[in-house]
């Protein structure tokens, strides 16, 4: 084993890392270039590097399943069926790895969840004020609901009541949509500000902005979600 | 995971559960969310000579957060502003025996009753400024 110096060997596992099976340097992505061996997915490798992409919000979906099966079919376990158990269980983590990374990237707001995720330390000092018209709207929207499960479902009160929560249901699911159709305009205003160096004051602040403006879009989805799922399981 | 008997308590006969008119006299009304989970909760402090004489909640979220916050405005009846500011959210979760998953819970308690109490300072202060101008 290494004798080096505890600060020294962090630095060497922050440069490429050696071949499990050989011990030789790693240059290659995926395999060792001198024993052919398969190398785990590093725990540090983000989603987009995973699959091949760089660290923006807009991305191509051809593109995203092009890379996600070019991948699939280099790690699948069913090639693996005859190697070592070594080998096996570094193809079925990597595989596993992929599938999540494919997952969290494909749809728009688990991709944005996941970059703010990234870049938690820059967000993590924004906290975004909660809305008090939403949650005025949901507390008020809860104990309707509360009335109506309470009441014989023909009741002409109930009638009535399930006209108006019909209504709520429709006027929260326009305001879910207007809120995710915010988001590729966000996307594309963050994914300008990556391309633009060297970053300044104006920059720094404009990347705050945009990352709190989808903090606040993509809590304030998560607070709309959860009344409507409760609403549908209600009045259906 | 099971809840702890006083979680279950609190969620089936909450104490509190309510709430005051927001411009009502000596009112302070705190209302906060946590996103990760979608949950919400609304808590309002009734204060007189500084003590706090009423406290009531709205929540809509998981048990533990109900929970939370029914324990939080029977503790808050009776302290005064100083007293209700010590509060913390590790108390909530020893009396309730929160496990980790549910310490969100608790903390979303603290922020409502900070928010309550700012939300009712803000208010007085504004009344006395605008009391000594006339």
């Amino acid at each position: 084993m290494n004798q080096q110096p505890p600060s020294k060997s962090r630095n060497v596992g922050m440069a490429r890392s050696m071949c499990w099976h050989c011990q030789s340097e790693l240059t290659g992505e995926y395999f060792c270039e001198r024993c052919v061996k398969i190398q785990p997915v590093s725990k540090d490798t983000d989603y987009f590097t995973c699959l091949g992409l760089p660290r923006r919000l807009t991305i191509d979906p051809a593109v995203l399943e092009a890379n996600y099966y070019e991948r699939s079919r280099t790690f699948h376990p069913d090639f693996y069926l005859n190697k070592t158990e070594a080998e096996r269980a570094i193809s079925l983590a990597n595989a596993a790895t992929l599938n999540t990374a494919y997952r969290t990237l494909k749809d728009p707001v688990q991709r944005a969840e996941y970059l703010l995720d990234l870049e938690a330390g820059a967000v993590k000092t924004i906290r975004t004020s909660p809305p008090d018209d939403l949650f005025e709207e949901i507390l008020e929207l809860q104990e309707m609901l509360d009335t109506y499960r309470a009441e014989p479902p023909a009741s002409e009160q109930n009638q009535q009541l399930l006209a108006r929560l019909q209504h709520k249901r429709e006027s929260l699911e326009r305001r879910q949509q207007e809120l995710e159709q915010e988001l590729p305009q966000l996307f594309a205003e963050w994914d300008a500000l990556q391309d633009q160096t060297p970053e300044d004051d104006q920059s720094r602040l404009e990347r705050d902005r945009v990352l709190k403006r989808m903090r606040e879009i993509l809590s304030n989805r998560t607070y709309i979600k959860n009344i409507l799922n409760d609403l549908i399981d209600s009045i259906g | 995971m099971a809840y702890s008997d006083k979680v279950i308590d609190h969620f089936n006969n909450p104490r509190n559960m309510g709430s005051f008119g927001k411009d009502e006299e000596g009112v302070g009304t705190g209302m906060v969310g946590a996103p990760e989970c979608g949950d919400v909760m609304k808590l309002q402090i009734k204060v007189q000579d500084n003590r706090i004489v009423d406290a009531k909640f709205k929540t809509f979220g998981c048990g533990s957060a109900i929970a939370s916050s029914s324990l939080a405005t029977e503790w808050l009846k009776g302290k005064t502003l100083e007293e209700a500011q010590q509060i913390k959210n590790t108390d909530i979760v020893q009396e309730l025996n929160l496990p980790p998953v549910k310490i969100h819970c608790s903390v979303l308690a603290e922020d409502a009753i900070k928010a309550a109490l700012a939300d009712y300072q803000k208010k007085a202060a504004a009344k006395t400024s605008s009391g000594s101008s006339q």
